[in-house]
C-alpha cells in the first residue's frame, strides 16, 4: 500500500470519527436545550445505560440474537438467490418462468409476510430466518440476473474464439464478469436484513433488538431505547463497511468503480 | 482450393428500427497464407463481415465456408482482435488475459506463463504482464489482445481495426511486427483497416467495399511488391492511388 493510500485511509477514518462527533454533538444539543423532555434522552444518559446493559450481558445478548439470525437467514438467502439469478440471467426460458414470481414477491415486503411467517414458523428462529432470507433473496436474484446480463458479449465471443466450451465460458467470463453486481446486491440485501430483523423481532420474538425496542416501550425505559437505536445504526455501519471493503478487496483491484 | 470461401454473403439485421441490410452479395476467397485487408468508410459492413467469417453471427444470405465446410460458429481456429476494449478481462491480469487461451487448452500455468510472457514482449509491454486492464492506455489494451491472439496460435487471423488506437510509431513497429509474425508463420489474416497506407503496406491483396448500406466488395486490388515494403517506392505510390481512388469515389458518391 502506498503512502498516498494509507493516507487517503486515515482521512477516510479521520472523517467517519468527525461525522459521528458532530451528530453525537448535534444530538446533546438538541436533547439537552431544544427538547428538553424526558422522553428524549441525551447522550450522556443513553451511554451510562449502554454501559450497564453490557455489564449485565443483556446488550450482547441482543445483538448476538439478531445477528445471528441476519447472518442464516442472509447466507439462505444468497445460497439461493445466486444460482437462481444465474439461471435467470443465462437461460431465456427460465427468465420467462422466474420473472413473473421475482416481479411479484419482490414488491411483498417481508414485513408485510411476518404474520404469514410466524403462522408458519411459528415464533421461534425459523420465522425470523425466513423472513431474512425472503428480504435477501430477490435483491441477489434480481442483481446476480442484471449481472449477468451486462456481460460485454465481445467478452463472451472472444472466450469462444479461443476455444472455450459453454461451460468454459459460464465459469471463466459469466461467473467472473458478474461477481461485482452479485456482490453489490448481497450488500443491499443486507440493508434489507437490518431493517427486517426489527420488525420481525418486535412482533415475535423472546430476544434481539426488536425485543429490546418493543420491552423498554412496555415499561417505558427510553433510555434503553435509544441505546437500541443507536446499536442498530452502529452495526448496521460496521457490516455495511466490512461488506465493502470485502468487495474492494475482491472486485475492486480489477474494477476501480466498485 | 480456398481455405476461406465468402460466397454471396448478405446480412440483414433486424431491430427495434427495422430491417437494415448492412451487407449485400459480398463475394471472397482467402487462399492459404494470404494476407487480406478490408479497406472501406465507416459504417460499410466491414464488422458485420469479420463477425460471420469468426462464426459469431450468420449470413442472413449466401454462405460462407471454411475448408469447405459451412461456418457454424466460433473456433480456435480462426482468432479475433476485437474493435473496441469491451473483450479483455477485467479481472485478470495483462498476462493472464494473453494466457487465457492456453488455458482453456489446459496448458501447465509455468508453461502458459512463458509463453504469454513472450507474446507480451512482442507487442512491447515486456515487464508490465502484472497490470490490469484498467491500469493499461487504450493503445496498451488493443497490444494485449493482439497478443492474446497470437498465443492462441490460429490459422487464421481476424483484426478488426487493431492499430487503430495507436500512435504512428507503435504502429509501425506493430506493422513491421504483424508483417514478420504473417512472414514466418503462414497464418490467413483478414485485417480491417480504414488507413489505405496500411493496407497497402501489408496485404498481399487490398478489398475494398462499397458503403453502406448493403455494403459489397467493390474491387481487390492485388499488392505484388516484396516485404519489407519501402512505402516511398513507385510500386508502393501507384497501389496507393490505385486504392485511394475507389474510396475516394465512395466518400464522393
Ligand atoms: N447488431 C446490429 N444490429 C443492427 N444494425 C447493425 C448491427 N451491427 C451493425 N449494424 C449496422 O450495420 C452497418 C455496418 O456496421 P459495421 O459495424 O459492420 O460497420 P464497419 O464497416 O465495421 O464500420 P466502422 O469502420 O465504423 O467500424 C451499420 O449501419 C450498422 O448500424
Ligand atoms: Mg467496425
Amino acid at each position: 500500500m502506498s503512502g498516498g493510500r494509507i493516507r487517503d485511509r486515515a482521512f477516510t477514518v479521520l472523517g467517519y470519527l468527525g461525522g459521528f462527533a458532530l451528530l453525537f454533538l448535534v444530538w446533546h444539543v438538541a436533547a439537552t436545550w431544544l427538547a428538553r423532555s424526558a422522553l428524549f434522552p441525551p447522550p450522556g444518559p443513553v451511554l451510562e445505560r449502554a454501559v450497564v446493559l453490557v455489564e449485565d450481558g443483556l446488550l450482547q445478548e441482543a445483538v448476538l440474537a439478531s445477528l445471528r439470525r441476519i447472518g442464516q437467514g442472509f447466507l439462505i438467502g444468497s445460497a439461493v438467490g445466486i444460482p437462481v439469478g444465474l439461471a435467470i440471467g443465462s437461460f431465456g426460458p427460465v427468465r420467462a418462468v422466474l420473472e413473473p414470481w421475482t416481479e411479484f414477491f419482490r414488491f411483498i415486503p417481508a414485513v408485510a409476510m411476518i404474520t404469514v411467517s410466524v403462522i408458519w414458523f411459528g415464533i421461534g428462529e425459523e420465522s425470523k430466518v425466513f423472513l431474512i432470507a425472503y428480504t435477501t433473496v430477490f435483491v441477489v436474484i434480481i442483481a446476480t440476473a442484471a449481472g449477468v446480463g451486462a456481460v460485454a458479449r465481445d467478452k463472451i465471443r472472444a472466450a469462444q474464439c479461443l476455444g472455450a466450451s459453454r461451460l468454459q465460458v459460464f465459469a471463466l467470463v459469466v461467473l467472473p464478469a458478474t461477481l461485482p453486481l452479485m456482490l453489490t446486491g448481497m450488500r443491499l440485501a443486507m440493508a434489507n436484513a437490518f431493517v427486517t430483523i426489527v420488525a420481525a423481532e418486535l412482533v415475535a420474538s423472546n430476544d434481539g433488538l426488536g425485543k429490546m425496542l418493543w420491552d423498554a416501550r412496555l415499561f417505558m425505559q427510553v433510555e434503553d431505547i435509544f441505546v437500541a437505536l443507536v446499536t442498530l445504526g452502529l452495526l448496521g455501519f460496521s457490516v455495511d463497511r466490512a461488506f465493502r471493503l470485502a468487495i474492494q478487496a475482491f472486485a475492486g483491484r480489477y474494477n476501480p468503480t466498485m | 482450393m480456398s481455405l476461406v470461401v465468402l460466397d454471396k454473403v448478405g446480412k440483414t439485421f433486424r431491430g427495434r428500427t427495422g430491417a437494415w441490410e448492412a451487407v449485400r452479395g459480398f463475394s471472397l476467397d482467402l487462399a492459404e497464407g494470404e494476407f487480406v485487408c478490408l479497406l472501406g468508410t465507416s459504417g460499410c459492413g466491414k464488422t458485420t463481415v469479420l463477425n460471420m467469417v469468426a462464426g459469431f453471427e450468420a449470413p442472413s444470405a449466401g454462405r460462407i465456408l471454411l475448408d469447405g465446410a459451412p461456418v457454424r460458429g466460433p473456433g480456435a481456429e480462426r482468432g479475433v482482435v476485437f474493435q473496441g476494449h469491451d473483450s479483455l478481462y477485467d479481472w485478470l491480469s495483462a498476462l493472464d488475459n494473453i494466457a487465457f487461451g492456453l488455458r482453456l487448452r489446459g496448458l501447465g500455468r509455468r508453461q502458459r506463463r512463458e509463453r504469454a510472457a513472450h507474446f507480451l514482449g512482442m507487442v512491447g509491454l515486456g515487464g508490465q504482464g502484472a497490470k490490469h486492464p484498467a491500469e493499461l492506455s487504450g493503445g496498451m489494451k488493443q497490444r494485449i489482445q493482439i497478443a492474446r491472439a497470437l498465443a492462441a496460435d490460429p490459422r487464421i487471423l481476424l483484426m478488426d481495426e487493431p492499430f487503430g488506437a495507436l500512435d504512428a510509431m507503435t504502429r509501425a513497429a506493430l506493422q513491421a511486427e504483424l508483417t514478420r509474425i504473417w512472414a514466418d508463420t503462414q497464418k490467413t489474416v483478414l485485417f480491417i483497416t480504414h488507413d489505405i497506407e496500411e493496407a497497402v503496406a501489408l496485404s498481399t491483396r487490398v478489398a475494398v467495399m462499397t458503403r453502406g448500406p448493403g455494403g459489397t466488395l467493390k474491387a481487390v486490388v492485388p499488392v505484388d511488391l516484396p516485404f519489407p515494403r519501402d512505402r516511398t517506392s513507385d510500386g508502393f505510390m501507384a497501389a496507393f492511388r490505385q486504392v485511394h481512388a475507389l474510396i475516394h469515389a465512395e466518400i464522393l458518391a
